[in-house]
């Protein structure tokens, strides 16, 4: 790391003002620590997620974020960072997009001119994880953990869209791979936590289906949680909004249509890390926002 | 997706649709290079529960098997796990034309009853009308998209998960969130609804 905070253009997602305040929550509080500032995007608006299309239409769906990207260029040439799965596959997709495609670009600012808007297309967008993973380090981590989280089992649970499909890309920053990314579990064992064998790392939680027709995805859910029992885990950690929320609103359901008995705490990477640098379990790592809390993890939390 | 194709005798051909969705569907040109090896179909979590995986549904396409194809529920069930997209061997966007096939289907009049068409309206209406997301309302909307009776059972069936996400902070009740510059933000989507009219029209830009 260089000297002094490294600046960024932070997006936080319609999810931060409502399912997952505790990752927008955590991860302002866990950034300084990290070196990294975050200046939120002035008047930001919402990404189009997975369905903005389907009512939308394509182009304004597109518009969405370019209206975030020319805000973001407005506010200075410092990278855009996202905590946000679906925030950062759609900003991120059609800016790489609008690069390429000049004729996109053009249509896009033709649009934008209706609000006396333009995009240059010069930004980054990354997602938060694979700043952590490329600009901060695993060491730098380590040296900020105060109170490791010895004896806590983690199930790295990464989802689909933080890695796919633009993980493994140059743009998306090369950083780990679709199938089996590490990155979570390196971040769990930084903190002190002990990773613990997880298959489903990328598995499908169902995403917006899950929201709209539980009764076609619970099934899935159940399988990570499944391999999350198997594996004996404390909890389960993930960087996505909607996989979080998924993962963890709807156990009562599993139990009651198959008959298991699963009560297992899905927490953000950033509440682990805000738990292991020492950081308040409430103010900080929002541990009292999850639905199905963590006993073992508010113990080891300061108070 | 194991099942039959419809019945040969009263299907009708569009042997222009291949063509359509080529030039019409975001990456749809790229499709030209299935060459059907069903990778995609068998990645997919939720394949099992489509009337046809991206596979065969590519086939249909190419044989100009319109109605079956926008009628289908394979886009709508599509999670968006972009699975297929980055194990597709000859890089075809399966995910993201399975997304176009549905913007289609919808301004085509096939789907305006399925459940993403309709969640997809509560969606886009929050959207639009404060530029950002209110899960609550967009998803109360959704409920009571099918009529009242519909939306209450839905409604008490989640009850337990709702109470649970107002106690713990994460359900926003109240006035919506909104961004400030509604209106520059609605003009833009507005201005970019007319384009894509007039590109479909097809006169170019």
């Amino acid at each position: 790391m260089t000297d002094g905070p490294k600046k960024f253009t932070y997006y936080p997602g319609c999810s931060s003002q409502g399912s997952a305040t505790h990752l927008d929550q955590s991860l302002r509080a866990v950034a300084p620590a990290l070196g990294l500032e975050l200046e939120e995007l002035d008047d930001w608006n919402c990404c189009g997620a997975s369905v903005g299309h389907v009512e939308g239409g394509s182009l304004p769906n597109t518009a969405l974020s370019g209206r975030n990207l020319a805000k973001a260029e407005q506010q200075g040439p410092q990278d855009i960072i996202t905590g946000c799965a679906a925030c950062y596959l759609n900003t991120h997709g059609t800016n790489e997009k609008i690069k390429k495609d000049v004729a996109l670009r053009r249509t896009v600012n033709e649009a934008l001119g209706a609000a006396d808007m333009s995009y240059d297309a010069d930004l980054q967008v990354r997602h938060a994880c694979e700043v952590i993973v490329n600009d901060v380090g695993m060491d730098a981590i380590k040296e900020r953990v105060t109170n490791p989280l010895e004896g806590l089992k983690v199930a790295g649970y990464v989802g689909c869209q933080t890695v796919r499909p633009f993980g493994n890309t140059d743009a998306g920053g090369k950083y780990d791979t679709y199938d089996d990314p590490e990155f979570l579990d390196n971040f769990a064992e930084a903190c002190g936590a002990e990773a613990v064998a997880f298959d489903p790392k990328t598995a499908c939680c169902g995403g917006s289906v899950s929201v709209m027709s539980p009764d076609k995805t619970l099934h899935l859910i159940k399988e990570i949680l499944d391999a999350a029992k198997e594996a004996d885990a404390d909890v389960i950690a993930t960087p996505c909004p909607l996989c979080q929320t998924n993962v963890e609103i709807y156990q009562d359901q599993i139990n009651e249509k198959f008959g298991t008995d699963f009560q297992i705490p899905v927490m953000f990477y950033s509440q682990l890390m805000a738990v292991a640098f020492g950081m308040d379990g409430k103010k900080d790592a929002a541990l009292n926002q999850n639905t199905i809390r963590s006993e073992k993890l508010e113990g080891m939390a300061k108070k | 997706m194991g099942a039959p194709l419809p019945e040969t005798s009263a299907r009708k051909y569009d042997l222009g649709f291949a063509k359509w969705v080529y030039d019409n569907v975001d990456g749809g040109d790229k499709m030209a290079m299935c060459m059907q090896c069903g990778v995609c179909s068998g990645s997919c979590p939720i394949g099992t529960q489509m009337d046809y995986g991206p596979r065969k549904l590519f086939m249909m396409i190419r044989a100009g098997m319109k109605e079956e194809v926008l009628s289908a529920n394979t886009m709508w069930n599509c999670t968006s796990c972009y699975r297929c997209v980055v194990r597709c061997p000859r890089d075809v966007p399966v995910t993201y034309i399975l997304q176009g096939l549905a913007t289609h289907a919808v301004e085509l009049g096939y789907a305006s009853k399925r459940d993403t068409a309709r969640f997809s309206k509560a969606f886009w209406w929050s959207a639009k009308t404060f530029g950002r997301t209110d899960e609550g309302l967009v998803t109360a909307r959704y409920y009571f998209s099918e009529g009242l009776v519909a939306g209450i059972k839905k409604g008490l069936a989640n009850l337990k998960i709702a109470l649970s996400l107002i106690k713990t902070g994460r359900l926003h009740i109240g006035l919506p969130k909104k961004v400030k510059d509604r209106k520059g933000l609605q003009a833009i989507l507005e201005k970019a609804q007319e384009i894509e009219a007039r590109q479909n029209s097809g006169e170019s830009a």
